[in-house]
């Protein structure tokens, strides 16, 4: 494995159904280390590409290369080098937890007494430990959803591609999850992953590319997203009921109900927020609270995937 | 690097055999139990009254086929029922993501075949001993036949595994084919006691030929040269695993 090498470089990847293109010429570099966000609405095309990338389907056209390897011909170095959450659970049900672990590092090439001890590492990290014995339909949903996360991880991958993982689970869980995917990634392993939970992209992702109708429509730094929609949402209470605003340009739009205190006015930048405020305070308002929305990666999304 | 997944290609055989354990009480013991009163019914009861056939008693003459009729039956279960099960639960993604060759595959599936039938076949072969007195002559040609037979139809077993769209599927080949194929194909009789139409008849059934050359390993006699036979299951199992090593190979209905 060459560090040099991005972790995840698609070169025009197409997959068609017939006459579903699913996935429409997609290029992509994910750079070695990064936290790498894949999002998209239902049927952009997102499963499509883990699938492609992991060999669970086959590609139309075009390539894939993991950390240099290139997934049809080095197959085998490229395979050990990913660890695969999926979106639904895909246990093997006559296994035991310890055993789901076990067996998957096998299929590896990992002999159970070398991965014995990163087994019960894996099942003590994420609280498995007490349910090592007993089949997967036995633990609950967030139990399970760990054990996704302990598997990909028995074989010591260097890129972890999740598939929506923390769907399902509780806001507590969730958190520890971010927590653990943080972690992970601090330890160098590159993360690759999918969520409809935009907040989660937010908070985890260096770097997003958005994906509608299996094209990539954007592709840049999470910072970079949200500073390319910087507008912001001014809320104003006044002290009196409005019966009308200034004919200022800067509060045209502005929403409110006559008689009441609240106003809102959309799309303003830093200078424009001044200006607006200046205006009501001119026609005799005295502000008594302001209150600013700034775009979420949810409006940059929204504005990107909408058609 | 490793040119073959020995270890992955161990662990998909123990899970199989894993699976068999697991499922003991659908898949052991019931071949087992018919065995014995197939024995005891055909073989003592109305066996008795039958005079010797190849050089045995009836129930000395049973026990071969039903050897092979639930060795067929345990290679193809096993098999088909694997697959699609992984299928339908997804989870053969877990050896579609790992470094496993499609003949690791494959050849983990079969091994996994034939403990099962071997252990299927070894417990019938002691029962033989004990209840009628019979063990084989020739154990080369018992275990050879053993597994060409476990090859040929854990192959097919992988085949309509990946075919099969819903577990009524894979019943239709046991029902409507080998059921049927097995029950004419020599189990309880010899094609000595057949009329000459229905003798003839039985060279296009391919069980025929399996149950011919194993009783030879058991009488030492068989009614067609135990080298056609083996050449005849050896090709077909050869075509059977070919295909099946092709469909995975190209990931048909496993990789969309």
């Amino acid at each position: 494995m060459t560090l040099a090498n991005p972790a995840i470089a698609i070169d025009g990847l197409y997959k068609r159904y017939g006459e579903l293109t699913a996935v429409d010429g997609i290029s992509l570099r994910v750079e070695a280390g990064d936290f790498f966000g894949f999002l998209g609405p239902n049927g952009a095309g997102k499963t499509t590409t883990i699938g492609a990338i992991v060999g669970l389907l086959r590609k139309t056209a075009g390539s894939i290369q993991i950390f240099g390897y290139d997934i049809d011909r080095q197959w085998r170095v490229a395979r050990r080098l990913v660890g695969l959450a999926p979106q639904e659970f895909n246990f093997d049900r006559y296994l035991s937890i310890r055993d789901v672990l076990l067996f998957q590092a096998g299929y590896f090439g990992l002999r159970p007494r070398v991965v014995c001890r990163r087994v019960d590492e894996l099942l003590e990290r994420f609280d498995l430990t007490a349910k090592a014995h007993v089949e997967y339909t036995k633990i609950s949903g967030g139990q399970k959803r760990r054990l996704m996360l302990a598997r990909a991880l028995i074989h010591e991958p260097k890129l972890l591609i999740l598939d929506e993982p923390t769907a399902g689970v509780d806001v507590e869980l969730r958190l520890e999850l971010w927590e653990m995917l943080r972690v992970l990634n601090a330890q160098g392993i590159t993360i690759f992953l999918t969520t409809h939970y935009l907040e989660e992209a937010e908070a985890l992702c260096r770097n997003i590319a958005i994906v509608r109708g299996g094209k990539i429509v954007a592709q840049q730094s999470t910072q970079g997203l949200l500073d390319g929609h910087r507008e912001t949402t001014l809320a104003v209470r006044l002290d009196r009921p409005i019966r009308e605003l200034p004919a200022t340009p800067v509060l045209r739009g502005a929403r409110f109900e006559v008689g009441d205190t609240l106003v809102q006015v959309d799309g303003l930048t830093a200078s424009q927020v001044a200006s607006a405020l200046a205006a009501l305070e001119a026609a005799g308002f005295i502000v008594e609270a302001v209150d600013f929305k700034r775009a979420t990666l949810q409006d940059v999304f929204l504005e990107l995937t909408r058609s | 690097m490793d040119t073959v997944n020995y270890v992955g290609l161990w662990t998909v055989v123990k899970r199989e055999i894993i699976r068999t354990l697991k499922v003991i009480n659908q898949v052991i013991w019931p071949p087992i139990i018919t065995t014995l009163l197939y024995v005891f019914i055909f073989g003592v009861a109305i066996g008795s009254r039958i005079q010797s056939v190849q050089g045995v008693t009836y129930a000395q003459f049973l026990i071969p086929g039903l050897i092979m009729l639930q060795v067929i039956d345990a290679s193809y279960g096993e098999t088909s029922s694997s697959i699609f099960q992984g299928r339908f639960m997804n989870s053969i993604q877990e050896l579609l993501i790992a470094p496993l060759s499609a003949t690791e595959i494959v050849a983990g599936f079969v091994l996994g075949s034939l403990a099962r039938a071997l252990a299927i076949a070894g417990i019938i072969t002691v029962l033989g001993f004990i209840l009628v007195h019979t063990l084989p002559q020739n154990w080369l040609l018992y275990a050879g036949v053993l597994v060409v037979v476990c090859v040929l139809f854990s192959a097919l077993g992988i085949i309509f595994g990946l075919m099969a769209e819903k577990f009524d599927h894979l019943a239709v080949l046991t029902t409507f084919i080998i059921t049927p194929l097995v029950f004419v194909g020599g189990v309880f009789t010899a094609a000595t006691m057949l009329p000459p139409f229905l003798r003839n008849l039985e060279l296009f059934n391919p069980i025929f030929y399996t149950i011919d050359a194993f009783r030879a390993s058991y009488t030492g006699q068989s009614y067609l040269p135990i080298g056609v036979s083996l050449a005849a299951i050896g090709a077909l199992a050869l075509i059977a695993l070919g295909t099946a090593l092709r469909m995975v190979a190209t990931g048909y209905k496993l990789r969309a």
